[in-house]
C-alpha cells in the first residue's frame, strides 16, 4: 500500500525499468520504505546483493551487456522526454565501458548514469570495488532522514555519480590528454591560435540537499503526508506480525595487551629571561660580550663552543648572544644555575695572563686609590673645604666626634687665631731623602701637582726625580721621571696641559708628557749646542700674545740660568732658543769709583754675565717681565729689547731668589732675597714700598696667596711664615717651625683650596690647610690702603 | 709585571686593608691575601652578587656596563672591579 501511495504521490515519471533486476528492485523499495533505523540493514543486504552481482560482473565484464547499454529515458507525464543529459559524454575512441552487474541495482533505480558507472567502475573497479560502492551507499543513506522512497534512492544514487562524475572527468581528461599531442612545428607556432575562454562546466563534488522542506513548496504536503504514515507505522509496529525483532551477536575479539618499554626520556627545563640587554647585545650583536654563559657541561656543546670560539669574536658572540640554555639530554651532571654571562669555555685565560694584563694594572691602580680615599677621607675632605663625613659605625666615636666638635667651634667662632693645620704629607720611599727644589700645580687638573727633587748645592748631587703627585692617591706618585742631574726647575704647561718642563742643575731643559707611561722625555736640550751651562734656575711657560717674526700665538719656554742667559725656547724641528736677554754685570756707582785702575783691568773679567736666578713675566702684559740676579738687582726688562734692561731696581743686597707679581694688584711684587729681606715693590718706585725683615736668615721662596691679596707666604731654612699685611705689616701672622733636622725650601699656594704645600730637604711635601678667617673679598682695596698709607707715610 | 706585584703589595700595605682576592671571570680564586675557606666564601658570594648587579645595570640601560662596586657595612667594606675576564676584590676595613 505505501507502496503504491508512494509510487501514485511521486512526480510521475516513468521509469523503463530494465527487464531482469525488477524483482530486486521491488523488493529493494519495499525494503527501503521501512523505518530508517533498518536502512543500514537493507541497503547491507542490498551492497551485498550488489557485491554479488559485482561478482558476477567480474566474469561477465567482457561481454557487455546490451540491454544496459541502451540509454535509460525518462519521460514526463505529457511525454516530454526530460532524460537528464549526460554530464559525461565518453570518446567514442576511448575504450567501451564495461558493464557490471552492480549497475544493474541502479539502472533499476532509474538514474541514467549506467554508463557513468560501468566506465568508473572499470577505472576504479581494483581500487575502490567493495568497500568504496558501501561507503558510497551508507553515505548517501546515512544522511538522509525519512525520506526513503525511490524518489530519494534516485537521488542518493545520483550522489555517488556525482561524486563519481569527477573521477570520471579526470580520467576522461587523461585519456584525451594523451590523444592530443600534435607535432609541434615552427608554423604550428605561429599560427595564430584562437582562445575561446568559456565557463567550464559546474561539477557539483557534494551535494547534501535539504533534509527540511519548505512548507510553501510543492513537495510539503507530499512529506507530510508521509511523515504521518511513518508514524502510524511506527505506531503499527508493536504486536505487528510483520514486524520481527531480531538479535544478532558479535564475537568479541579477545584483546590483547601489548607494552612496550623505552628508555626513560631525561626530562629539562629550559628557560630564557629575555634580559633588556640581552635583546639590545643580540641586536647590535657586536662584540659586546658579558651576555651569555654556555656552562661547559655535555661534550657536544664543548666541541660546538671550541669550534665556534675558533671563529670570530663576532660570530661567536652572536652564536651565545641568546640567553637560553641549551642543555643536551644526556644525563651528565649540569649546573642548573642561570648563568649569564659570556665566557670562552675554552679556557678562562690563564691567570698569569689575567694579572699582568693591562687592564688588571689599571684596575689596581684605581682600587689603589679608592683604599685610600677611605683611609685619608676627612683629610682630603678638608682640603676640598667638604664637610668630613662622620662614620657612623666606626668603633672610634670619642675621637671623631671630639675631632669635629673642634673643627665647628673652628669654623663657628670668627674670631679664631689664624692657624696652620697639617693635612698630610706626600711622601714615599722614593723621595725620601732628596731635596725638594721645586713644586708646581697642573694648570689643568689642579688636583695634580709635580715635585722636582734636586739639591741646590754643587756638592752632593743625586740624580734628579720629578714625581707627579696625584690627589687621590696620596702615598704613591702617578708618574715618576729619573732624570740625570738635579732637577731644579718646573712648570707645567698652560696651553697643554700635559706638558711638564724640568730645567736640571746641568742645563739641559727637558719636557715630559705626563699623560703617557713613558719615562723618557720628548724632547731634552742636553744635546743642544746653544743649552744653558749652568743650573737652570727657573723655567716657565708663556703665552705669547703678540705673534713675532716667525711664531705663532702659542707658548714658549722661558729659561734663567746661572749662565745669565735668559732664553726663549721654541720647538719647530729641533728645540731652538733664542736669548732673549743676556744680564750683564752692572756695577754701582760706589764700586766704580772705588776700583778705579783697577776697574780698567776688571773690565776684562770673564765672567760678563751676571747669573740669573729668578724671573717672572707680567700676569697682564707678557712682554714686561722682572728677573733677579745674583748680585741682588731687579730689572725690569722686555722681550722686544734684549740689550737693554728697562729698569733696574737696586735695593737687595744679596741674591734674588724669588720674584712675583701680585695676583691682584697689577703693580705690585715682591721680592726675597738672601739679605734676609722680603721687599714690597711697586713697578714705578725705584724704592721698595715696605719691607719685611722679620725672618733671620735667608729667604728662599715667598709666594703670593691667590685667594686674598694681602696674604703671603715666605719659606726661610727654618720657618715658614705666612704673613697677612691687613693685620699686620710688621710681623708674621702665622709662623710655624720646620720639623727639627729639615730644611723647608719650597713653597706653593694651592689654587682651589686653603691650602699650602710645603717642600722640605727631606723628601717630604707638607700639605697644610691655612685657616685665616679674612673673609670673601679678596682684599685688593685692604693692600692698596696698606700701599698708599705707607707711601704717604714715607713722604 | 713588577709594576703589577708592586702596586699589590702596596694596597695590602695601606692602612685596614684586610684581604685582596682576585678571581677569574668562573669564580675560581687565583690569588688572594685571606685564607682557603673565606677565600671561597668571598669568591663564591660575590660573583653572584656582581652578575646580578652588572645585569641590572644593563637592564636599565643596555649601552651602560658596571664598571666599579662598593658595599659598606657595619663592619668593613668591599670593593670590586669587575672585568670581562676577572674580579679584583679588596675588604677594608678603615676605621682600624
Amino acid at each position: 500500500m505505501t507502496q503504491k501511495t508512494a509510487r501514485s504521490k511521486k512526480p510521475s515519471s516513468k521509469v523503463a525499468p530494465s527487464s531482469r533486476a525488477t524483482n530486486v528492485s521491488t523488493s529493494g523499495f519495499l525494503r527501503v520504505s521501512h523505518s530508517r533505523t533498518h536502512s543500514r540493514s537493507i541497503n547491507a543486504s542490498m551492497s551485498r546483493r550488489s557485491f554479488s552481482l559485482a561478482g558476477d560482473g567480474r566474469v561477465l565484464e567482457k561481454a557487455p551487456m546490451q540491454p544496459a547499454r541502451a540509454t535509460v529515458k525518462v519521460f514526463d507525464e505529457n511525454g516530454t522526454d526530460v532524460t537528464p543529459q549526460p554530464l559525461y559524454r565518453p570518446d567514442p575512441a576511448a575504450v567501451p565501458p564495461r558493464q557490471s552487474k552492480i549497475l544493474m541495482a541502479q539502472d533499476v533505480s532509474g538514474a541514467t548514469f549506467s554508463d557513468f558507472f560501468s566506465s568508473a567502475f572499470h577505472t576504479t573497479y581494483a581500487s575502490f570495488g567493495g568497500p568504496f560502492t558501501r561507503s558510497l551507499f551508507e553515505s548517501s543513506i546515512v544522511s538522509k532522514s525519512s525520506q526513503s522512497t525511490m524518489e530519494s534512492l534516485n537521488e542518493e544514487i545520483e550522489e555517488p555519480s556525482s561524486k563519481r562524475e569527477g573521477i570520471i572527468s579526470l580520467s576522461d581528461v587523461q585519456v584525451r590528454r594523451e590523444e592530443v599531442k600534435e607535432p609541434t612545428t615552427e608554423d604550428v607556432l605561429n599560427k595564430k591560435v584562437d582562445i575561446h575562454l568559456t565557463e567550464t562546466e559546474t561539477l557539483c563534488l557534494l551535494d547534501i540537499p535539504a533534509t527540511s522542506v519548505s512548507v510553501e513548496s510543492e513537495e510539503a504536503e507530499i512529506v507530510k503526508q508521509r511523515n504521518a504514515a511513518y508514524t502510524e507505522l511506527c505506531k503499527n509496529r508493536m504486536g505487528n506480525d510483520k514486524y520481527v525483532e531480531r538479535a544478532m551477536q558479535t564475537f568479541n575479539g579477545a584483546p590483547k595487551a601489548k607494552e612496550v618499554q623505552t628508555k626513560s626520556i631525561t626530562k629539562v627545563d629550559a628557560a630564557i629571561t629575555a634580559t633588556n640587554w640581552d635583546i639590545y647585545d643580540t641586536l647590535s650583536g657586536t662584540g659586546v660580550e658579558g651576555v651569555v654563559r654556555e656552562p661547559p657541561e655535555t661534550e657536544e656543546s664543548n666541541l660546538l663552543d671550541i669550534m665556534s670560539n675558533h671563529s670570530q669574536e663576532s660570530s661567536r658572540n652572536l652564536e651565545r648572544s641568546m640567553s637560553f640554555l641549551s642543555h643536551t639530554p644526556s644525563s651528565s651532571s649540569s649546573r642548573t644555575e642561570m648563568e649569564v654571562f659570556l665566557v670562552p669555555v675554552e679556557d678562562a685565560p690563564a691567570p698569569e695572563v689575567i694579572l699582568y694584563s693591562e687592564k688588571f694594572q689599571q684596575d689596581l691602580l684605581v682600587m689603589e686609590k679608592v683604599v685610600l680615599q677611605n683611609i685619608f677621607q676627612p683629610k682630603l675632605a678638608a682640603y676640598r673645604q667638604l664637610p668630613i663625613l662622620k662614620d657612623p659605625d666606626s668603633t672610634q666615636k670619642p675621637k671623631d666626634t671630639g675631632k669635629t666638635e673642634k673643627q665647628i667651634q673652628k669654623t663657628e667662632d670668627i674670631p679664631s687665631s689664624p692657624a696652620l693645620e697639617p693635612l698630610w704629607s706626600f711622601t714615599c720611599e722614593l723621595t725620601v731623602g732628596r731635596n725638594v727644589s721645586s713644586m708646581t700645580w697642573n694648570k689643568m687638573n689642579p688636583d695634580l701637582l709635580a715635585v722636582g727633587y734636586g739639591h741646590f748645592d754643587f756638592e752632593d748631587q743625586k740624580s734628579g726625580l720629578v714625581c707627579c703627585w696625584s690627589l687621590k692617591n696620596l702615598k704613591w706618585p702617578d708618574r715618576i721621571f729619573h732624570c740625570e742631574s738635579a732637577v731644579t726647575a718646573l712648570d707645567f704647561s698652560g696651553h697643554n696641559g700635559c706638558l711638564l718642563a724640568v730645567g736640571m742643575h746641568n742645563g739641559s731643559i727637558a719636557t715630559y708628557n705626563v699623560q703617557s707611561k713613558e719615562k723618557t722625555p720628548i724632547t731634552d736640550s742636553s744635546e743642544y749646542p746653544h743649552k744653558h751651562t749652568g743650573p737652570v734656575w727657573q723655567v716657565k711657560w708663556v703665552s705669547q700674545e703678540r705673534a713675532h717674526s716667525e711664531e705663532e700665538k702659542g707658548e714658549a719656554l722661558v729659561s734663567v740660568s746661572a749662565d745669565g742667559r735668559i732664553c726663549k725656547w721654541v720647538l719647530k724641528k729641533d728645540l731652538d732658543c733664542v736669548d732673549l736677554m743676556k744680564l750683564k754685570r752692572t756695577k754701582s756707582e760706589r764700586t766704580r769709583r772705588q776700583l778705579g785702575e783697577r776697574e780698567r783691568r776688571s773690565e776684562l773679567v770673564i765672567w760678563r754675565e751676571v747669573p740669573g736666578l729668578c724671573f717672572d713675566f707680567h700676569p697682564e702684559d707678557s712682554n714686561i717681565y722682572l728677573t733677579g740676579t745674583e748680585e741682588g738687582f731687579i730689572h725690569k726688562c722686555s722681550c722686544s729689547y734684549n740689550e737693554q734692561y728697562l729698569e733696574t731696581y737696586k735695593e737687595h743686597k744679596g741674591p734674588v731668589y724669588q720674584i712675583t707679581w701680585s695676583p691682584f694688584s697689577p703693580d705690585v711684587f715682591l721680592s726675597c732675597s738672601s739679605d734676609w729681606t722680603i721687599q714690597l715693590w711697586r713697578q714705578d718706585l725705584l724704592e721698595p714700598v715696605l719691607v719685611f725683615t722679620s725672618p733671620c736668615m735667608a729667604v728662599f721662596d715667598v709666594a703670593w696667596s691667590p685667594k686674598w691679596a694681602t696674604v703671603f707666604g715666605v719659606v726661610t731654612e727654618k720657618r715658614l711664615e705666612i704673613w697677612d699685611l691687613g693685620a699686620s705689616i710688621l710681623d708674621p701672622t702665622i709662623v710655624q717651625d720646620a720639623r727639627p733636622g729639615v730644611k723647608l725650601t719650597s713653597l706653593q699656594f694651592a689654587s682651589e683650596s686653603d691650602c699650602i704645600l710645603l717642600g722640605d730637604s727631606d723628601g717630604q711635601v707638607g700639605v697644610y690647610q691655612l685657616n685665616l678667617n679674612l673673609g670673601e673679598g679678596t682684599q685688593v682695596d685692604v693692600l692698596e690702603d696698606i700701599i698708599r698709607s705707607t707711601l704717604a707715610s714715607q713722604l | 709585571m713588577a709594576e703589577v706585584e708592586e702596586t699589590l703589595k702596596r694596597i695590602q700595605s695601606q692602612k685596614g686593608v684586610q684581604g685582596i682576592i682576585i678571581i677569574n671571570a668562573e669564580g675560581i680564586p687565583i690569588k688572594s691575601t685571606l685564607d682557603n675557606s673565606s677565600t671561597v666564601q668571598y669568591a663564591g658570594l660575590l660573583h653572584q652578587l656582581v652578575m646580578k648587579t652588572r645585569s641590572t645595570v644593563r637592564d636599565l640601560d643596555p649601552q651602560n656596563d658596571l664598571t666599579f662596586l662598593r658595599v659598606r657595612s657595619k663592619k668593613n667594606e668591599i670593593m670590586i672591579a669587575p672585568d670581562k675576564d676577572y674580579f679584583l676584590i679588596v675588604i677594608q676595613n678603615p676605621s682600624d
